[in-house]
């Protein structure tokens, strides 16, 4: 399934230079390692003016404003808005079940990866981009700066679909080795018998801001199958024998709808943001309109 | 309720065979084909709750089986050809009688009485087995074999849907004979052995769907001929039809034509019609006259004079019988005869020829013995342009193509001879029906002597007198020679001329020449046409010598008709009812017309009868007679219903397997 779209690149020219305009956003106010382009909600030393406060005693004297002082006799602190980095992890399901659909999941969920990592490098975040329960054999590199998108596609062209471990071992691996808060999009297509809410919780513990984008195939939504077949799952062989009708198949998208609702609200309970896509919607629509709005960019 | 098997055993055992495939097919079909997904996750979750009542599910999958088996259920029962209330065939031959004569087009039982004879016969064609042969014959006076005997039940069916309605009268008679030719094969007999039959009789069922309205038939064997009469009609049907219509002149006012009509109500009640006479299309007059129950009544209109007409009589009255509401007839304009006069030379026959009356009827003219030499005589002789030739006192050396009178003369023809003359004769007897001697009286007659005649095979004596006949007349190939014994004029054994009878002197005499010229001459009095009736062959004349007509019919089929040997013509397609018209030769006018009309009190009466009067004694009734069964209605087969009910089952199985819908 994946032979065709190697070929494609993961970013095309026309998506990077709509790229290059935006921004990662976080809703959380946290602390980066660098001073970064990313104006934080902290007031800090920058050159971006913010506000005025009275002096107390122990402030840095460097940031009293002598004009105002001179005129009105009285100390006030200039304050500035600062600007910090920011650690944007993106973690991509590389499961069998990933190297489905047209174009696959998992190529999807690079060029996805890929376009929000390219945000990221553009304004010096901290770009991170894993492939769940790849971090042993193949470990992701940290980047940083625009010039490291190519490190950022060779890593992402060298995922293989295949690794077939638990959602949540993947998760708990990720989080046992990146502490640190940030950004976090995991790329996924939830399929996980054993459910994909402990892995999720995993998340929580963080103080981190998490995206879950729900990427399914167009053969998932509406799955074009006729006739009485032995559906076979290309992680675990397991076996399914259904004989498609019509209530079947109604009976499909209700369970569908379900399991997304029921994702949904997980997520939207525990404060994470959550997106489900097909992967028929192309990347450029969804990081200019859903993430948008959903506001991971801007 | 009851089965007629439409299989064989072995094809029975064949459509038993079905089921059981079906059932082990749909065990068999239950291989799946496999196909990788991404998951099962959502897959296993949808059918998770299906599992809870698998085996209503299972049962609910079986939707296409059921269905199968219901489209087989269906076949096998429309195989089985359910119905009820048949008339029950007896035998395994059948000949089926279906009656067109003009009764038949009678709608008091819809859509008329023949379309539900055929109805009743198709219902009988149905319940044939498939080993069962029959035979359809449909007759009104003349039978029609329609189908010959077959088993191939959609022939027969077919035969019987092409029936047509016929306007003739009703004869079963050569019908029951054709019926009867295969039941009762013929013996052969041979001098000192016994009767050898030349092939086996075959018994046979027959069934007469008529209305019964038919003579009484008195030569017909039935022998190994079971008879059924189904009866067709209503037993209070409505109908008043005229049964007859003729036109005469008004014998004490001249100039006056009188038109004489009789109606007969076949119904059962007294009815009030209102009666219209058209001339040539228009409205001439009309009245409306009480028709008594079974009884006739007459309507008579006084016309005046018409030189060439066409009469139209309209019963205004709606009833159930429109055939006979309508009659014609037909004044053509009169047409001489030719007559040509051979004499030497008879004062009292020129005398009499050439009166005002006899002008009206004949151009006469006279020629003298010499002619006969001619050739030119003699092909007009024998072309047919003389209607009556008449020879006194001398003979043609061939006999002419014309009727002939001989005057004192023995007609040069094969049979006819004459004893030497007796003086003297005295008439004995006159022969008054004659049209020739019509009126004619004959006695204190004198005759100096007469040839005592003798006439070929079929000649007819018309004056019987001592010695012999004085006046004969026989058929020659289609004409009439007519021989009178004695001269009018002739020489005495002195050798002076003179009259040798005095009957020119009697009134009778002209009255003689008079039939003459209107019965050999052939003359056809304005009003003497008469019409015929459907089926029957008309006789026409022409007025030149022409060797061909054109006749139209009602409805404008046009038919050349040859001349015959005589110069008359047989025109026997006058099927239709109606004014038929003749034209002569390349001619465009209308040179005359007849008409065709139903005229039959039989078939105007529309009760239908209980019994068909031939000589079969029905065991039923033990009554001689075939007596009417019910006309039950024909079995009614529910093979369709399921046919159609499977189909739509089919459908529906279709429509399931196709777009996967589980009820």
């Amino acid at each position: 399934m994946s032979s065709t779209q190697s070929a494609t690149p993961l970013l095309s020219p026309q998506l990077l230079a709509q790229l290059e305009r935006l921004e990662l956003v976080s809703r959380k106010i946290f602390r980066g390692r660098l001073k970064g382009e990313r104006r934080s909600k902290r007031k800090g030393q920058s050159v971006e003016f913010a506000d005025f406060r009275n002096y107390v005693p122990g402030d840095d004297i460097r940031f009293i404003d002598w004009n105002l002082y001179a005129r009105l006799d009285r100390l006030f602190l200039k304050l500035y808005l600062e600007e910090e980095d920011l650690h944007f992890h993106a973690l991509i399901d590389t499961s069998a079940s990933m190297d489905f659909g047209d174009p696959t999941k998992l190529h999807y969920a690079k060029q996805l990866a890929a376009a929000l990592g390219f945000i990221g490098l553009c304004r010096a975040d901290r770009v991170k981009i894993e492939a769940l329960g790849a971090s042993r054999k193949n470990p992701a590199p940290a980047l940083r700066g625009r010039s490291s998108m190519w490190r950022m596609l060779d890593y992402l062209n060298s995922i293989q679909p295949g690794d077939n471990i638990p959602l949540a071992q993947g998760v708990k691996d990720f989080c046992l080795r990146n502490s640190g808060q940030g950004i976090l999009v995991l790329i996924t297509d939830l399929m996980d018998k054993s459910g994909y809410e402990s892995a999720l919780r995993y998340l929580l513990a963080r103080n981190i801001d998490v995206y879950v984008i729900h990427v399914l195939s167009q053969a998932e939504i509406e799955p074009a199958v006729t006739g009485d077949l032995r559906l076979v799952d290309c992680e675990d062989a397991d076996v399914a024998e259904i004989t498609v009708s019509r209530p079947l198949l109604n009976r499909y998208q209700q369970t569908l709808a379900a399991f997304i609702d029921g994702a949904r609200e997980f997520c939207t309970r525990r404060g994470m943001s959550y997106l489900m896509t097909s992967t028929e919607t192309p990347v450029e629509q969804l990081v200019n309109n859903y993430l948008r709005q959903r506001g991971l960019v801007r | 309720m009851n089965f007629l098997s439409a299989l064989t055993p072995l094809q029975w055992l064949l459509l038993a065979s079905v089921p059981p495939a079906i059932i082990s097919l749909y065990f068999l079909k239950l291989k799946r084909h496999p196909v990788e997904v991404p998951s099962t996750y959502l897959w296993t979750r949808t059918i998770e709750d299906l599992h809870v009542n698998s085996i209503w599910q299972r049962l609910r999958q079986s939707l296409l089986l059921f269905l199968q088996l219901l489209v087989l259920l269906l076949a096998i029962l429309a195989c089985l050809r359910p119905g009820w209330r048949g008339t029950n065939l007896i035998g395994d031959r059948f000949i089926f009688l279906v009656d067109t004569s003009a009764s038949m087009s009678a709608t008091d039982v819809g859509p008329s009485r023949l379309e539900a004879a055929k109805k009743h016969a198709v219902g009988l064609i149905e319940q044939m087995e498939s080993s069962d042969v029959a035979m359809v014959i449909s007759f009104s006076d003349v039978p029609r074999i329609e189908q010959a005997f077959t088993n191939n039940r959609s022939a027969l069916r077919q035969a019987v849907n092409q029936i047509k309605q016929t306007n003739r009268r009703t004869n079963i008679s050569e019908a029951l004979r054709h019926a009867s030719g295969l039941a009762n094969p013929g013996r052969t007999s041979e001098a000192g052995t016994s009767d050898v039959q030349v092939a086996d009789a075959l018994p046979a069922t027959m069934y007469i769907m008529s209305d019964g309205g038919v003579p009484a038939v008195s030569d017909f064997a039935p022998g190994n001929l079971t008879a059924r009469y189904i009866k067709i009609g209503t037993a209070t049907p409505k109908n008043v039809g005229i049964v007859a219509f003729s036109t005469e002149r008004n014998p004490e006012k001249p100039g006056q034509l009188q038109a004489f009509a009789r109606l007969e109500n076949s119904g059962v009640e007294d009815v009030e019609v209102d009666v219209a006479l058209y001339l040539d299309g228009g409205l001439v007059d009309a009245s409306s006259v009480t028709v008594p129950i079974d009884a006739a009544e007459g309507v008579s209109f006084v016309l005046n004079d018409i030189e060439s007409a066409i009469l139209r009589l309209e019963v205004q009255s709606q009833d159930d019988m429109s055939l006979d509401n309508e009659a014609f007839a037909t004044i053509n304009t009169p047409r001489r005869a030719r007559v040509l006069v051979v004499t030497l030379g008879n004062d009292a026959l020129k005398f009499a020829i050439t009166t005002e009356a006899a002008a009206r009827v004949a151009d006469v003219a006279f020629a003298d013995p010499a002619v006969l030499e001619t050739k030119e005589h003699e092909t007009l002789a024998l072309a047919g342009a003389y209607d009556l030739i008449v020879y006194d006192r001398c003979v043609p050396k061939a006999m002419p193509e014309a009727n002939t009178l001989f005057i004192g003369r023995v007609p040069p023809a094969e049979g006819w001879s004459a004893e030497a003359p007796k003086p003297s004769p005295l008439i004995i007897d006159i022969d008054r029906l004659h049209p020739l001697m019509h009126l004619v009286e004959l006695g204190s007659i004198l005759i100096f002597d007469s040839l005592p005649l003798k006439g070929p095979e079929g000649a007819t004596s018309l004056i019987d007198a001592d010695h012999g006949s004085l006046l004969m007349i026989a058929p020659r190939k289609g004409f009439e020679d007519a021989a009178l014994a004695f001269e009018l004029v002739g020489a005495y054994p002195d050798g002076e001329v003179n009259a040798k009878t005095n009957w020119p002197r009697r009134k009778s005499f002209p009255v003689f020449v008079m039939n003459t010229l209107r019965y050999l001459g052939g003359a056809r009095a304005s009003l003497a046409v008469q019409g015929s009736q459907p089926g029957q062959p008309v006789k026409l004349r022409t007025e030149a010598v022409a060797d061909q007509i054109t006749v139209e019919s009602p409805t404008g089929v046009r038919t050349k008709v040859q001349r015959e040997s005589q110069s008359t013509f047989v025109f026997t397609r006058a099927e239709e009812l109606g004014v038929y018209t003749v034209r002569e030769g390349a001619e465009r006018e209308a040179g005359q017309h007849f008409a065709i009309n139903l005229f039959d009190s039989r078939e105007s009466d529309l009760v239908p009868r209980e019994v068909i009067d031939i000589p079969y004694f029905d065991e039923n009734t033990e009554q001689v007679g075939v007596h009417a069964s019910l006309a039950e209605p024909g079995r009614k087969e529910l093979w369709k219903w399921f046919l159609i009910f499977g189909l739509v089952v089919l459908l529906f199985e279709w429509y399931v397997y196709n777009r996967r819908v589980y009820l």
